[in-house]
């Protein structure tokens, strides 16, 4: 709440920005800096080895002679080849599906739109299973055709479609309506779900165990090979969403208002559901369906700066990023030296996070 | 000049306008006045660029069809009748919003102020901090206001006329505050901007509108002057309800006019 009291001594200085939080916006961010820094600190020490990364990096800072050299490259490769990719896909994971939650957010008008709540992360395993049980016989000219990229390619089409037939479905003279939105999502979900559940069916032993553990979610596939294939996507996809900001902005006016003001609303709502695609559809091509953080990243943090986009996006990339780091440290953790799929941690967290959510908004949120 | 002639909107096959021909001229406040379900707000929809219409819209010597949501943005500010958020902004930041897409037109780094005044002219002093979802209809109605404001500050930008399109602009507000926003209007229209405003008061109408567009049924019923247009038989044969104009009340009984307020 935005203190009202009368007798405060700064009301006349404050009465130039009052209701104006983009001065601690712009503070919340710099601490999300330093926070991911410190979460990818705690990732790259932490983990099932004893490896000690604070020695790999004073070694890698100081360019010291390592006083056991057959330790020290042990420790390096566990460092560079384990930990570090793991870490470097975990914060860009997180970050897109924060992001992709905020954007998705502003473009259905609500708080409670999420990509894995409605269906969109579905759409993506749809996609990406496909190609992995289908890419040596029937899709294999797909997989010959775009190698590496051809799992992130599939995702990202079994996401778009679906996001597509959502909007769609949902929204009517642009209004969307919620109740509309979270059913056609389920039964997007449930329709994607079973789809997956025929092509499991058809697998073999081996598929079937990866499909299992990538389905809950875990970054534990993580290589710098994975990476080079869904970073540019996350990456191109996140650095286009910030130039929506300010039309997400106006679209929490309604559609009619946003184009009264000047926002060509029909590309805004294209150019969201792509991005917001591309992004899902990498995510879960590399790490499987970790849900949750695309709604409670960016409803903390409307708590603390407000809803304005401008500032949202980029934070919600900070905090997504820092917290799919942070559950990821748990997952590897917990039950070490076995590993728990980080699906679990997020699901686990976030879904009394939601039911929270739904009781605080009970009798503002019209469903 | 906002020209429109012979527009017609259909919305799932339903005719809801037909062949209306209208005029929005700068220096003026064009009233549309009519029964509920006459079309007022869908013939407003279309001139904003809303629905999908036939006809030809000009604003300011231009195609509107063939202009861009930011071009039109910049000539014209639309007030909706209700406005609900759905994420928690401040009356500030709803304000600010007023600035998103177009070119206020305001002098460099004026732009930063305009919440501020816009805030102040419609009665909205120290309000910017509050939350908008808190606040009562009527003044989350003049927070709208004040983003158009912001949007159109100058009602003359480039020696062209800027209008304001107003629907409903005063229903949900006290008697105090309907004077308020229609003197904001009229002053929009005395330094050189148009207004068009959907009204219901046919005394406040009269009092502020230049002229009045009367619908009925999705047609123009009549145009003109307050003192052309409004007649006992119009009235009848409009709202279906017979009374007569510039008829005092009976005895004691009070009555208390806009009119009065000494404008």
């Amino acid at each position: 709440m935005v203190d009202q009291s009368i007798a405060s001594p700064v009301k006349v200085l404050a009465s130039a920005s009052e209701g104006d939080r983009s001065g601690r916006a712009r503070i919340v961010i710099l601490f999300l800096c330093l926070g991911l820094a410190a979460a990818v600190l705690l990732s790259l020490t932490s983990g099932a080895s004893d490896a000690s990364a604070v020695n790999v990096i004073r070694d890698w800072l100081l360019g010291a002679v390592p006083r056991d050299a057959a330790l020290s490259a042990r420790d390096s490769l566990i460092v560079y080849d384990i930990r570090l990719p793991r870490v470097i896909l975990g914060m860009l994971v997180g970050a897109a599906l924060a992001v992709s939650g905020a954007v998705m957010q502003g473009l259905f008008r609500n708080p409670l739109a999420d990509p894995g709540l409605i269906g969109v992360s579905a759409g993506s395993s749809l996609g990406a299973v496909a190609v992995i049980v289908l890419g040596t016989t029937v899709l294999a000219p797909v997989t010959a055709l775009f190698g590496t990229l051809a799992l992130p390619l599939a995702a990202f089409v079994g996401g778009l479609a679906t996001t597509l037939v959502l909007y769609q479905v949902a929204t009517r003279r642009g209004q969307t309506s919620v109740a509309t939105m979270l059913l056609a999502g389920i039964a997007l979900a449930a329709l994607a779900i079973a789809l997956t559940g025929i092509l499991i069916f058809m697998a073999d032993d081996r598929q079937l165990r990866d499909l299992t553990f990538w389905q809950l979610g875990s970054l534990g596939g993580a290589t710098w090979q994975k990476i080079g294939s869904v970073g540019p996507i996350i990456i191109v996809a996140l650095a286009a969403m910030p130039f929506l900001s300010r039309g997400l902005n106006a679209l929490a006016l309604g559609e009619a208002t946003a184009g009264h003001l000047g926002i060509p609303v029909q590309r805004l709502k294209y150019t969201a559901i792509i991005g917001v695609s591309a992004a899902v559809g990498a995510s879960v091509a590399v790490s499987g369906g970790i849900g949750f953080v695309g709604i409670v990243v960016p409803h903390l943090l409307r708590l603390l700066i407000g809803p304005d986009n401008r500032y949202l996006l980029p934070a919600s990339a900070l905090l997504g990023a820092s917290l799919l780091l942070l559950a990821d440290a748990v997952a590897r953790t917990i039950v070490a030296p076995a590993e728990l799929p980080i699906g679990i941690v997020t699901a686990i967290s976030g879904a009394p996070f939601f039911l929270w959510i739904l009781l605080r908004k009970r009798g503002v949120i019209d469903l | 000049m906002i020209e429109a002639r012979d527009v017609s909107v259909a919305i799932s096959g339903k005719r809801i306008v037909g062949g209306v021909d209208f005029d929005a001229r700068p220096g003026e406040i064009a009233a549309i006045v009519g029964p509920n379900g006459s079309g007022k707000t869908t013939f407003l929809k279309a001139l904003s660029g809303d629905l999908a219409y036939t006809g030809h819209v000009a604003l300011n010597g231009r195609d509107l069809s063939s202009m861009k949501p930011v071009e039109i943005a910049v000539q014209r500010a639309v007030l909706p009748q209700a406005t609900t958020l759905s994420f928690p902004f401040t009356v500030r930041e709803v304000v600010k919003l007023g600035l998103v897409g177009g070119r206020s037109g305001a002098l460099p780094g004026e732009d930063a102020r305009l919440p501020e005044r816009a805030l102040a002219r419609v009665d909205l002093d120290g309000f910017a901090g509050r939350f908008y979802q808190e606040l009562s209809g009527g003044e989350q109605q003049r927070v709208q206001l004040a983003r158009i404001l912001c949007q159109v500050p100058a009602p003359v930008l480039d020696g062209k006329p800027r209008y304001l399109f107003l629907d409903e602009p005063v229903s949900s507000l006290d008697i105090k505050h309907q004077l308020i926003i229609m003197n904001i209007a009229r002053d929009f229209a005395r330094r050189g901007g148009g207004v068009v405003a959907i009204l219901h008061d046919l005394n406040l109408t009269a009092m502020y509108a230049d002229r009045i567009f009367v619908m009925h049924r999705g047609r123009l019923a009549a145009t003109g002057s307050p003192q052309d247009v409004l007649s006992d038989d119009l009235i009848e044969k409009v709202f279906d309800c017979r009374l007569r104009v510039g008829v005092l009340p009976a005895g004691n009984m009070p009555f208390v006019l806009p009119q009065s307020s000494g404008s």
